[in-house]
């Protein structure tokens, strides 16, 4: 479970964050969206500390992770993230990108870890790519391979930053279809998108965002049919 | 021209091969290669360790890296190589091509941790959070993921340094040690003879260049496999 307290976060003068509470529990599918500068790919990266919150907790399963003295590395390998930009590593194969963080954690053998990377990169479709490098395979692909990167620590949370939004339309399906796959794998997701049929689809609940707030949440199909603040009724009108 | 030729010919055995002078070119192509390769070595160590100091959030290791980028580059190398060799290491008894291999180190390890700094600040931030949000500590993401896409982009600059680094160590005469250039002054100063010595020393600096960016150009295309440009 993931608990956000009074959660604020400021660069500088700007108020990012302006206080958010919120619960997500195991197994849920909660669907994130809001315009552009609302705050919420700053609340998600806050739930994995690549923001440091400037007042406010983030707790999980219990701990407080944005409290001094905590092994942040050791709560990270618990929580995948996925990146707008796949942020793979270029220098290595896709099958050294899913290994390299299992092996030099010491989470599994060389061997363990290779077979992991195979077993993950046939679900997401790209077993016959373990051997290339990140340039010489499509955005769809780079990032699926990022998101068997990040399942390879076998996390018990997955977070997605706007992964299709930088990718070619014909090459968004195949990257939402994993993801679906995995949310009815029961994995514990939090995904930032601008994809509402996929907030539709699969979110379990969607939070919309915006002005650094949760203006607004509810069960999708409540959400869509029926949005009860003004500015949710705005922000649809112009995205769907 | 049968004259001339035969004008060269004996200037140039005069120069080179009477008396066994290529022994002494040897020698000092011997002491020069071994500088230059000891001094490129500690100056990649020291420009490394200068750049982490450059790019920590510590106040005190962001001034070593300045006030020592400072001193070097405000100085001439010869005067540093100089200060070395008669003051610092004047009591120590070691061997003049280590202590010169020391004060090149030295001055190269400034302008390599320019070139470091700026390549590891050339990596996407995005890959140190890609590392780090896989649970990878500060340490492991720098060594395992921005260092090795780093070296790459900072090869040529490498090279660059350490060809320029060669070129620097032409002036090891100042500490009496027998390079390829003091060689050739030695052989000037016994024969009278300006021309062939000096071409000499020129062709043999321009040849070892010349091998070493070669072998150069060869390692940067073995580490660019994993681009498809």
């Amino acid at each position: 479970m993931i608990e956000v307290k009074g959660l604020q976060k400021h660069f500088g003068g700007l108020h990012v964050l302006n206080g958010i509470d919120e619960v997500i529990h195991d197994g849920e599918v909660v669907v994130v969206i809001g315009p552009s500068g609302s705050g919420k790919s700053t609340f998600l990266r806050c739930l994995t500390l690549l923001e440091e919150p400037t007042e406010g907790q983030v707790i999980i399963d219990g701990q407080q992770i944005n409290a001094p003295g905590v092994d942040i590395n050791k709560v990270r390998q618990n929580i995948g993230m996925v990146f707008q930009h796949f942020n793979l590593f270029p220098h290595l194969t896709v099958r050294k990108n899913i290994t390299l963080a299992p092996v030099k954690l010491k989470k599994m053998t060389p061997e363990q870890a290779d077979a992991k990377a195979m077993e993950l990169l046939t679900k997401v479709g790209l077993a016959d790519k373990a051997d290339v490098y990140p340039a010489q395979i499509s955005g769809g692909q780079k990032q699926r391979v990022a998101i068997a990167r990040a399942l390879a620590m076998e996390p018990k949370y997955m977070l997605f930053d706007e992964p299709t939004s930088a990718l070619d339309p014909e090459m968004v399906g195949e990257v939402l279809d994993v993801m679906k796959r995995l949310a009815l794998s029961g994995m514990t997701m939090v995904v930032v998108t601008h994809e509402m049929g996929f907030a539709r689809e699969v979110g379990d609940r969607i939070l919309f965002i915006d002005e650094g707030v949760v203006m607004e949440q509810n069960d999708p199909k409540a959400f869509f049919a029926n949005p009860q603040n003004e500015r949710t009724r705005s922000f649809l009108s112009k995205v769907l | 021209m049968a004259e001339w030729w035969e004008g060269i010919t004996k200037t140039f055995y005069k120069c080179f091969i009477r008396d066994n002078r290529y022994k002494l070119l040897l020698t000092g192509l011997e002491n020069t290669i071994r500088i230059s390769l000891a001094a490129a070595i500690l100056g990649i160590i020291i420009g490394f360790l200068l750049a982490v100091c450059s790019l920590s959030k510590n106040k005190f290791l962001n001034g070593i890296h300045r006030v020592y980028t400072d001193i070097i580059r405000g100085t001439p190398s010869v005067t540093q190589l100089m200060i070395i060799y008669f003051v610092v290491f004047a009591t120590v008894n070691w061997p003049k091509w280590l202590i010169a291999s020391i004060a090149f180190g030295i001055n190269s390890g400034a302008y390599v941790s320019e070139i470091v700094r700026g390549g590891i600040l050339s990596v996407d931030v995005g890959q140190t959070e890609a590392g780090r949000s896989l649970g990878l500590n500060a340490r492991q993401t720098m060594f395992e993921i921005v260092v090795p896409q780093a070296l790459k982009n900072i090869f040529p600059s490498l090279g660059n340094e350490f060809i320029t680094l060669i070129k620097e160590t032409a002036i090891v005469g100042y500490i009496g040690l027998v390079d390829i250039q003091k060689a050739g002054d030695f052989i000037k100063s016994a024969t009278y003879e300006a021309f062939m010595p000096l071409i000499g020393t020129a062709i043999i600096y321009f040849v070892l260049i010349k091998l070493l960016t070669f072998g150069l150009n060869k390692a940067e295309a073995s580490l660019r496999k994993s681009d498809i440009r």
